[in-house]
């Protein structure tokens, strides 16, 4: 039966004072799919070994279900894992690599068979029971790794940027099935990723990491359309940032270039920065007035063709670079670099970003 | 393959990959295998002469040899001193592999693993009999013996060839510790398996081919050791080489060749033994 | 059997006997665990053969011991590691060489008392001269080895030695390390200098050896002679005698100028805790059924002068005095303190 993991003040201090995690405080609920996104270094791998056993927290608890396991070896944990590069045991086949946590929970061998094949044929492996890992293609032992972790019924499920190793096609797919399968057998997965696009594609919520802190902990649609923080707006997709000095309802950022704030932002005064996706942005011929605050002129410096859409680099009257995404209307509307434009776009899009 | 040499590779690499199919591949290919025969015949010569002078009836060596007779091998096989200096080498090769094998891969885990305050230095000193003379190792331990006044048993002859098979062993196991993805025995931990049964399961299997080729050295080594045993040695209970240079001493004759074929031998079966029955070909690949 | 029994074992004899009965002395004797063991040092081969088979348990019995004989080399750096208290031998066996060598580091007794040894009163005056420690209980005699099949003859002095016939097949040892090529050495300062101290003459003499084929165990040069690599060379007697009545082309030549000894020498160490049995040992060593039974399975010369060998060794070895004053004594003490530069001056000769 899948767990609920409550994670409270956990921090983690190295020989040396290096500070990998800190003080990192949030709830995976039971059945969730749950992202730890970040860069290299964010800590994010550390905290996953700590819910898995592997590392001690050096403050706070891990609770599974309300049950303090902070101090639980990894063997008593009941916990799955799919490793990156996947650790098979090279030494046995795939069959006893998926049957091997079965057999430490001791089950009669006729149960482990069963078990076992059953395993395989959700991963689509039957029939390669007999090999080795090294005779695998990197899919097929991705799939193992699977295979091996879920076979145990674990309380949930971890796994550690386990897709990283695939090329893009072959991802895309693996995702997919790893997210029919934890809809399917309702697991609790927590889910360890550098790549945001996956975050967003296969999660329920996201936390966001950065030095060793949750920047945010969301679905997928309040990180990307609200990010509170100037680095998750960063991290998650294209994104223009302004800085600036609030006047009145206006903030100035510079170069001439004054933007309205949207209306639940025109109380206060001093220094904001606020997030403006691309595509939130219309492009259209230069026209010959703009809205004070809510459009400006420009030049396309350089346009960069997607497919679906058109990302265009406009440099500002004043001189600010923005990044503007229009989706790909056909070839006659399209503009080319040296054309003049005008972008427009709500206030109300515009996010307001904690430092 | 285009031959055209890019700038940036190395001068010898270009000329080689130039000069490929040029008429001067043959030459090279025929300096090349005689370079190897002669290397063979260097390393193989001395056994050959060995068992010539263990099958030529004379008790001297003879080129080229009068006949063929197992009379130096009835002389050893009948001999009680060499039969008994035989299965004393045995025991004490066995015994030495065991504890050799026990404490160097126990040591060899500690080091790689354990995080231990001046690791290296550790392992420069278990590694330090290597670069002693042997002889200095066998007489020092024969003086610490006298002082500590146990004699000369056994298990002092054991400490003796362990200390010297023990860099082996520490060796190859640190070798493939070096190697080793320490994520598989966390993976075995995460599947339920307690950190005893991780190590029997996943870690002792893998690090296995390194520790049977330390065992493998560490018998060889045993079975073959001369300065060592030489100060060790009680009266009464010598090993086949010491029994073999004091044979030497009055009786220069084929029992002499006799003993190193059968020695050879064993050793070549110990090795495919071990080999067969703890088996280092089940890991096609780590 | 029990004449000559010295005053310990005699009273160790009676002890036994009273406590066992007189009719269980003829049994072969098992040695018990609390038997004092006596520690000496002996060779391998023959002499170890028959010392294992039947001298040394006759020992064993008489004496109620156990006698652990240590034949593994090197004697010398073993006794000097262990404690001079408690030596790791009692008796040492070595050859004259290396006994002076012990004398002088103290790790023996020079002289052996006539008083526990009784038998020492038998004994040819070479076996207790000032060029022995200990006593010498058997000697060999160094001469020179040849074929008799290729037409080799005449050969009646150590000079022909020198002979330029000799050249390719001539035999000698290597120096440093063998007994019988230091003998040789010194004989050479008497062949062609002032007497045995004459090292220069030695020198001029050895460089004029060459070509010369050379070898460090005595064992060596017997299969190079019984194959023929080697036609003429320095040797000790029973290093020929004893492939007697094999037919073997070869035979010993005692030169004119007489045979270099070489001694089988017996010493007691001053740390030993079994003394009586060592002098009992020294003492049985010498007695003439022991000395016979030895001499004529390994062709050493017995030093008891009482000893009647067998026709065939009698003829051979040297067991008058006639015979024995042919023996010329290398006196070790004096080359002992010069054997580096020795060593160093004779390896300049023979690696050039």
């Amino acid at each position: 039966m899948s767990a609920s993991i409550e994670i409270a003040g956990v921090s983690k201090v190295y020989d040396g004072g290096v500070r990998a995690v800190d003080a990192v405080a949030m709830d995976v609920r039971q059945g969730e799919f749950f992202s730890l996104l970040g860069p290299s270094g964010c800590g994010k791998t550390t905290t996953l070994r700590m819910i898995a056993g592997f590392e001690t927290p050096s403050s706070g608890a891990i609770r599974v279900d309300g049950a303090d396991i902070t101090h639980v070896p990894a063997h008593k944990r009941d916990m799955g894992m799919v490793f990156q590069n996947y650790a098979l045991f090279p030494h046995r086949t795939v069959a006893e690599n998926v049957a091997f946590g079965l057999r430490m929970r001791g089950l009669d061998k006729a149960t482990i068979a069963a078990k076992v094949k059953a395993a395989l044929a959700m991963v689509e492996l039957s029939g390669l029971e007999d090999r080795r890992p090294a005779q695998l293609s990197g899919g097929q032992q991705q799939r193992v790794a699977l295979a091996r972790a879920i076979v145990i019924a674990p309380r949930v499920l971890l796994c550690d940027e386990p897709l990283g190793a695939l090329d893009k096609k072959l991802r895309q797919q693996m995702q997919f099935e790893l997210k029919q399968l934890q809809k399917k057998l309702g697991l609790t997965l927590v889910f360890v990723t550098h790549d945001q696009e996956e975050a967003l594609a296969m999660s329920d919520r996201i936390a966001v990491m950065n030095g060793g802190r949750v920047e945010q902990v969301g679905t997928p649609t309040e990180i990307y359309n609200q990010p509170t923080t100037r680095f998750v707006a960063d991290f998650i997709g294209d994104t223009n940032i302004f800085r600036g000095e609030r006047v009145g309802p206006n903030l100035d950022v510079g170069k001439g270039l004054i933007l309205a704030l949207p209306p639940s932002e025109m109380q206060g005064t001093g220094v904001l920065s606020v997030a403006l996706r691309p595509e939130k942005i219309r492009l259209i011929p230069r026209a010959e007035s703009a809205a004070a605050g809510s459009s400006a002129h420009g030049i396309v410096e350089n346009t960069n063709f997607l497919g679906g859409a058109v990302l265009y680099r406009v440099e500002l009257a004043g001189g600010h670079r923005v990044l503007v995404q229009q989706p790909n209307a056909g070839t006659s509307r399209l503009f080319v670099p040296g054309n003049g434009v005008t972008l427009e776009w709500t206030p109300a899009d515009l996010v307001v970003l904690k430092d | 393959m285009q031959t055209t040499a890019s700038p940036s590779l190395p001068a010898a690499q270009q000329t080689a990959s130039v000069r490929a199919p040029g008429p001067a591949r043959p030459y090279g290919r025929y300096l090349y295998l005689a370079i190897n025969i002669a290397i063979l015949v260097f390393l193989l010569a001395p056994i050959a002469i060995v068992v010539v002078f263990a099958l030529n009836p004379t008790p001297f060596i003879q080129f080229p040899p009068v006949g063929v007779s197992l009379r130096w091998f009835e002389k050893f096989f009948a001999s009680r001193d060499f039969m008994h200096a035989l299965g004393f080498s045995l025991e004490v090769a066995v015994l030495t592999t065991l504890s050799a094998t026990a404490l160097g891969a126990s040591a060899a885990l500690a080091l790689a693993r354990g995080n231990l305050p001046g690791a290296r230095l550790i392992v420069a000193t278990m590694l330090s009999p290597l670069m002693l003379p042997a002889i200095l190792t066998g007489l020092a331990l024969f003086q610490t013996y006298v002082l500590l006044d146990v004699g000369r048993p056994t298990w002092g002859l054991v400490a003796g060839h362990t200390l010297v098979t023990l860099p082996y062993v520490v060796r190859t196991t640190l070798a493939v510790l070096h190697n080793f993805d320490l994520r598989l025995e966390e993976a075995a931990q995460n599947l339920g398996a307690s950190p005893v049964r991780t190590f029997f399961e996943v870690t002792l299997p893998l690090i296995k081919p390194g520790v049977l080729a330390g065992a493998i050295f560490a018998f060889i080594v045993s079975f073959d050791q001369f300065p060592v045993s030489l100060f060790l040695v009680s009266p009464g209970n010598e090993t086949l080489p010491v029994t073999l240079f004091n044979y030497l001493k009055f009786d220069l004759d084929g029992t002499i060749g006799a003993a190193s074929v059968v020695s050879i031998v064993l050793a070549f079966v110990v090795v495919i033994g071990l080999d067969r029955t703890v088996g280092l070909r089940s890991y096609v690949k780590l | 059997m029990m004449k000559a029994l010295g005053p310990l074992s005699r009273r160790r004899f009676l002890t036994a006997s009273a406590s066992l009965g007189i009719g269980t002395i003829a049994a072969p004797y098992v040695a018990r665990a609390d038997d004092p063991t006596l520690r000496i040092t002996g060779w391998g081969g023959k002499w170890g053969d028959i010392m294992k088979a039947e001298i040394g348990p006759a020992f064993e019995s008489e004496f109620k011991c156990k006698l652990q004989t240590d034949s593994a080399f090197p004697y010398l750096p073993k006794l000097q590691a262990s404690s001079r208290s408690a030596p790791i031998y009692d008796v040492l066996h070595t050859n004259s060489n290396e006994q002076w060598a012990a004398a002088e580091m103290g790790l023996i007794e020079p002289k052996i008392d006539p008083k526990l040894v009784p038998n020492l009163a038998d004994v040819y005056p070479y076996a207790i001269s000032d060029k022995i420690v200990g006593v010498s209980i058997f000697t060999s005699a160094i001469g020179l080895g040849m074929r008799t099949d290729k037409g080799y003859s005449g050969v009646t002095s150590w000079k022909d030695l020198w002979d330029a016939k000799y050249n390719g097949v001539r035999g000698g040892y290597v120096i440093p390390v063998n007994s019988l090529g230091q003998a040789f050495l010194m004989m050479c300062g008497t062949l062609f200098g002032k007497g045995q101290t004459d090292l220069d003459a030695a020198y001029a003499a050895l460089e004029k050896l060459k070509p010369i084929k050379i070898v460090d165990f005595t064992g060596a040069m017997e299969k190079m002679l019984l194959s023929g690599e080697v036609g003429m060379c320095v040797i000790h007697d029973s290093g020929i005698y004893r492939y007697d009545g094999q037919n073997q082309p070869t035979d010993f030549v005692s030169p004119s100028e007489g045979v270099l000894s070489l001694e089988q020498v017996l010493t007691i160490t001053p740390g030993s805790k079994m003394k009586e049995l060592a002098n009992a040992y020294v003492n049985y060593m010498l007695r003439p059924e022991v000395q016979k039974r030895l001499a004529e399975t390994v062709w050493y010369s017995p030093a008891n002068k009482k000893v009647k060998l067998d026709a065939k060794y009698d003829a051979k070895l040297l067991t008058t005095p006639e015979k024995v004053s042919k023996l010329i004594q290398v006196d070790w003490k004096w080359y002992n303190e010069r054997k580096d530069e020795i060593d160093q001056r004779v390896n300049r000769i023979f690696r050039a």
